[in-house]
């Protein structure tokens, strides 16, 4: 009896020293961590900083960036990185509401301007070390003012820097159809949505890939759609036909036409829109699976069995990420369709370019930063047009290539397994990263970047004639306030959850003209009219400050 | 035994047969195809082609799985934290369980409640936050084997089998001789009870092995990180791609096509281990377990 | 004092068990009041607003309040009800048999889907429903069913979610009952064949009565999931087609929690959710305590 009662006495007492051992360890490791000890009176010269950043899995070990390097060298200082690619939404409310946060945080979103709201008193403003410290964010606040305004919050302080990388796309999505497939029937391309339920009909019916099989192809296809809102690569840029031009990509349905808020889900031209995709629907010209597949197997439709396609229309950001290798010849993007041949409504379609170029919050300082100076001298040497496009695109020499007359090129991937999108996520930050990739930056892009561009040519007149101010919500541009950002999100969320499962509804089972109004009546109460009434009232001051 | 109860346990054996061949290919079949998939062609997988036999077989999934050298010191991690942790929890419940299994303690209720409200009722995840890093938890490995080290569903289970599986007559028996509790537990109560023993120490152990939010929450090191934290960075590093355009860039074809892969080779990675200790907690459930180790 | 006296052994042993406890679980519930608080960092969560009520309120007056109750409780009385007997009579099946290998075989093999990660779990359901590839798909059809998708159906989303949650739990779940099984002495089984009994008989009156007080126990147990639908899994199963009952109360949260911090209404959320799920609790174990004797505390 002794021996097991001591035996369980000295077991909890081995364990509470052994509790407080680790404790004296984890206390001296987390001081060696900060930047106290070592940051201004380190011997070597150089400053000490943590840094966290929120990157793509795909992308390979800081440390093993070339770039990244040099920039530390030049700044003078020295980064400990704590890179994460997973999980980041879990982690990062405990990791702010302890207070304790690296100097730095990296990445698109990583923290924002609800987080600012939210923990005052925790992230830097930068508003007076930018003057100081950082000639470089200075210039792009003076050559591009817009990337000054997505930074400022509404009292005037800047926690976040953004990014310009200028060269992406007017729109994150293009309409491809199987011109193969539309020669091999005699087709001609279609020009509205009568024609193309014709030439849906057509692929549906006939074997127009040639293998033999008629009931292999699937005549139309698009991404999932989210249950909290729409995306890219799905058809409501159908809308753009009715005259609607999406914000980009207005995934929650809001736009804004003649310098009025609205939101399409209680459109009568969503419903005419819905109504046609019902109608392929029932026909069995539309995925049976659209609704249930997830993106692998959306991916893997489009690619067919390599050499033999299965989809006759679908979307997609470029050709040879929606087909494969093999595939995109048959290809060819689609400028937009109008309803019917008779139709005079203005055409339309998605535009992107400011949320494809643009982003806010893409690094962040901790008001505790020991060495303000040495953090912001990392930062500036990052708003380097130079440098900046080796933060989106890799290192000079692996991956960009100094033309010698002050002119870059991208270089093709060095794995010829490897995709050039694939290559960029690999190698470097990329999108996620701060950068300002200065319009007098010459830069030769790469291949699928340039091919991207090629296929946006037949949207190219109608995102053209998209007018910025009267025709588009500058979602990116505006900061709103801790309340009101609140209220939205609330509000769009019950939005969403009553328009998505409606939307999904009627265009596979039908029944939108009875429930409209129904609809339209819950819609109400969801709170929408609060939110167009937010909306409206910081589209109006955004525009009277700008223009 | 006469003709009809033979006809009868025919009858039952059948039945039996052909009711656990139901249940074994039910069960069986979607585990084979984890395995089929983690070799085949992911494009394959997914349009189900991949039915009864691999296709396009590659071990890209598994090469990229092992490519990474984390993956070595988290499976070196886990088994620490499994072993010291599922032997603190044991060591901590089992006692508690025989105690609170006691008629005669009378603050017995008071605790299981007091117990039972923790199941339900916590401070959320900043108070808890706040308490690992002042206690110097964080970032320490151990934050994985003394916190939460008595959950309270193992408690009752053990409890109630202490309850009702121990004869009563026993300490009756041993209380008259002198034998006080706590030798009374180590030297029958224990032994009696293996079946029980390890039903409680496979449920802490599986918990500890598959548990990645304490590390995910707690942990910032890198060479702490156990190895379902490795899995999952790097099941969904190569899925990243999986939502689309996600980032706001453009999407990469080479990583799609072998995420599912990755994605059921991780399971098989993570998963044998554990199928290895099975078969040795298994023998304690076999029928008279408890009567045999009474008699030995 | 006297009963302190001759119980020390007794409190000894249930000690370090009260010290965690109280350290880890007790000491953070000063957090609770973060559901009556407005969350304010600088002053940290004791120091927030007081609002009262007013998180619940709006919880309770939102939009999608009597959807979310009605959702989360058909999936968890479904699973509560459904997958509960499951476990019990799949152990007194591999009871029976008397082969040792095939009786290892066959528990290890219905064990194993418990370490299937709701990821996978959730992707194979895609892979395998799916009517125009999938191999359960290819059987309806084989069977004359026609082209069910079974992912689209707002019916068929609890049957699949709780089918799935058998599948993939039963092996596992039925481990304690084989444990409390292998405790039957002997000398009964040895009596029962003396007597004549069959199998079905030595099931019905030996076997069964021996998991009574662990079934009893269980149940008591999951009654306190009345509104605790798991989220990751739900969440995944989502789609479009399914959401209007695949909403539950775990996803809710975790769609408005996500976008813009609202703690305070999160954890209002979740308070009231547990408040619910330890009434059920507490009146089961009441029952249970009045009619069995056997009960929690």
């Amino acid at each position: 009896m002794k021996k097991f009662s001591t035996l369980i006495l000295t077991a909890c007492l081995a364990l509470t020293a052994m509790a407080g051992c680790s404790s004296d360890n984890g206390s001296g490791g987390n001081e060696a961590n900060a930047p106290a000890e070592n940051g201004s009176g380190g011997g070597g010269g150089k400053a000490q900083l943590t840094a966290l950043i929120v990157k793509n899995g795909l992308t390979k070990p800081l440390k093993e960036m070339e770039w990244l390097q040099k920039v530390e060298e030049s700044a003078g200082v020295e980064i400990k990185w704590q890179e994460i690619s997973s999980d980041w939404g879990q982690k990062k409310g405990a990791l702010l509401a302890s207070g304790d946060i690296p100097d730095l945080i990296v990445g698109q979103g990583a923290v924002g301007d609800a987080d600012y709201a939210q923990f005052t008193g925790l992230f830097q403003d930068m508003t007076e070390l930018i003057p100081q410290y950082a000639p470089n964010v200075e210039k792009m606040f003076e050559e591009m003012p817009v990337t000054k305004t997505i930074s400022t919050q509404p009292d005037g302080q800047i926690y976040g820097l953004p990014k310009y990388q200028r060269f992406w796309p007017g729109s994150g999505t293009r309409q491809y159809i199987n011109k193969q497939w539309l020669d091999e029937l005699g087709l001609d391309a279609p020009t509205t949505w009568d024609e193309l339920y014709a030439v849906l009909e057509a692929f549906k019916s006939k074997d127009a890939n040639g293998n033999g099989d008629p009931n292999d192809e699937i005549p139309m296809d698009f991404a999932p759609v989210g249950t909290g809102g729409f995306g890219f690569f799905q058809p409501t840029v159908l809308l753009g036909s009715t005259g609607i031009t999406l914000s980009d990509a207005s995934f929650q349905g809001y736009f804004v036409e003649d310098g009025t808020v609205k939101n399409f889900v209680t459109d009568e031209r969503y419903k005419q829109m819905v109504a046609f995709l019902h109608k392929c629907y029932a026909a069995g010209l539309i995925n049976p699976e659209v609704f249930t597949q997830d993106y692998a197997k959306f991916q893997s439709n489009s690619r067919g069995d390599g050499t033999t396609a299965k989809v006759g229309f679908t979307f997609g950001w470029g050709a040879s990420d929606r087909f494969g290798n093999e595939l995109p010849a048959q290809y060819a993007s689609l400028p937009p369709l109008k309803v019917s041949a008779s139709s005079d409504v203005e055409l339309s379609w998605s535009y992107d370019y400011n949320h494809m170029n643009y982003a806010g919050n893409m690094i962040a300082m901790s008001a505790k930063t020991k060495d303000k100076a040495a953090a912001m001298r990392f930062i500036n040497e990052l708003y380097n047009p130079v440098v900046g496009m080796q933060v989106l695109f890799g290192s000079l020499g692996p991956n960009i290539k100094d033309n010698g007359d002050g002119s870059y090129s991208v270089l093709p991937p060095q794995d010829p397994k490897m995709d050039p999108g694939t290559w960029k996520w690999t190698s470097t930050w990329g999108d996620t990263g701060p950068m300002y990739l200065a319009d007098s930056l010459e830069l030769d892009l790469p291949v699928d970047m340039a091919e991207v561009l090629a296929e946006e040519e037949p949207l190219r007149e109608v995102l053209d004639k998209v007018d910025e101010k009267t025709d588009y919500y500058p979602g990116p541009f505006i900061k709103y306030s801790k309340d009101d950002l609140s209220a939205l999100s609330l509000n769009n969320k019950n939005l969403m959850s009553v328009a998505m499962a409606k939307f999904a509804q009627w265009v596979t089972k039908g029944g939108i003209e009875a429930e409209w109004d129904a609809y339209l009546a819950s819609c109400e109460k969801t709170g929408l009219p609060q939110n167009l009434e937010i909306m409206q009232k910081y589209y109006d001051d955004y525009q009277s400050k700008n223009n | 035994m006469g003709l009809a109860g033979k006809s009868n346990e025919l009858v039952f054996k059948i039945g039996l047969f052909v009711i656990c061949s139901l249940i074994f290919l039910v069960i069986a079949y979607p585990l084979y195809f984890i395995v089929i998939a983690s070799v085949s062609d992911s494009t394959l997988v997914s349009t189900g082609k991949v039915l009864l036999f691999p296709k396009g077989v590659s071990l890209f999934g598994y090469k990229e799985i092992f490519k990474d050298e984390r993956i070595w010191q988290g499976y070196g991690n886990t088994i620490l934290y499994t072993a010291l942790g599922t032997f603190v929890n044991l060591l901590f419940t089992i006692p508690a369980a025989y105690a609170l299994a006691r008629q005669e303690f009378k603050a017995r209720r008071v605790i299981m409640l007091a117990f039972v409200l923790t199941m339900f009722f916590n401070g959320g995840l900043i108070p808890t936050f706040l308490l690992m890093r002042d206690l110097h938890l964080t970032d320490s490995m151990w934050v994985f084997i003394l916190p939460f080290s008595v959950n309270v569903y193992n408690l009752i289970i053990a409890r109630t089998f202490f309850e009702n599986s121990l004869p009563k007559e026993l300490y009756e028996a041993a209380a008259i001789d002198g034998c006080s509790h706590l030798r009374y537990f180590a030297s029958v109560a224990l032994p009696l009870s293996r079946a029980m023993l390890s039903v409680i120490g496979l449920y802490y152990l599986v918990a500890h092995w598959n548990d990645f939010f304490t590390a995910l929450i707690y942990i910032r090191s890198n060479h702490l990180q156990p190895l379902q934290v490795v899995l999952r960075d790097i099941l969904l590093s190569n899925q990243v791609f999986a939502n689309g355009i996600g980032l706001g860039g453009d999407l990469g074809g080479y990583a799609q096509r072998y995420a599912d892969q990755i994605k059921y080779g991780v399971i098989i990675v993570s998963t044998l281990p554990i199928l290895v200790v099975y078969p040795f907690i298994q023998k304690y459930f076999e029928k008279g377990v408890m009567i045999g180790s009474i008699k030995g | 004092m006297g009963s302190f006296k001759r119980d020390y052994q007794l409190w000894i042993m249930v000690f370090p068990a009260i010290l965690v406890v109280f350290v880890f679980n007790y000491v953070p519930m000063y957090g609770i009041q973060l559901a009556f608080r407005d969350y304010d960092f600088s002053k940290g969560i004791t120091g927030g607003e007081w609002r009262g009520l007013h998180y619940f309120e709006q919880f309770i007056n939102s939009f999608s309040f009597a959807d979310l109750m009605q959702n989360t409780v058909a999936i968890s009385l479904a699973t509560i009800v459904l997958s509960f007997p499951v476990p019990i009579v799949l152990a007194l099946i591999l009871n029976q048999l008397m082969g040792k290998r095939i009786k290892r075989t066959l528990q290890t093999t219905v064990y194993l889907p418990h370490f299937i990660s709701t990821v996978v779990l959730v992707g194979m359901l895609n892979v395998l429903l799916s009517p125009s590839t999938g191999v359960i798909g290819q059987l309806m059809k084989w069977a004359g069913m026609g082209d069910i998708n079974l992912l689209a159906s707002t019916n068929a989303f609890v049957p699949v979610y709780v089918l799935s949650d058998i599948w993939q739990h039963c092996g596992w779940n039925s481990i304690i009952y084989l444990a409390a099984l292998s405790t039957i002495d002997p000398q009964l089984y040895d009596a029962a064949k003396i007597d004549g009994a069959s199998r079905w008989q030595t099931i019905r009156h030996i076997e069964f009565p021996a998991l009574v007080p662990t079934i009893i126990i269980l149940f008591i147990l999951s009654m306190g999931h009345v509104l605790g639908t798991g989220f990751e899994k739900v969440f995944l199963m989502q789609n479009t087609l399914n959401l209007p009952v695949s909403e539950v109360i775990s996803t809710y949260v975790y769609k408005i929690g996500i976008v813009s911090n609202q703690f305070s209404y999160s954890a209002a959320i979740g308070l009231f959710n547990t408040v619910i799920n330890f009434i059920f609790l507490y009146a089961m174990n009441l029952i249970s305590r009045r009619t069995s004797s056997i009960s929690l505390w």
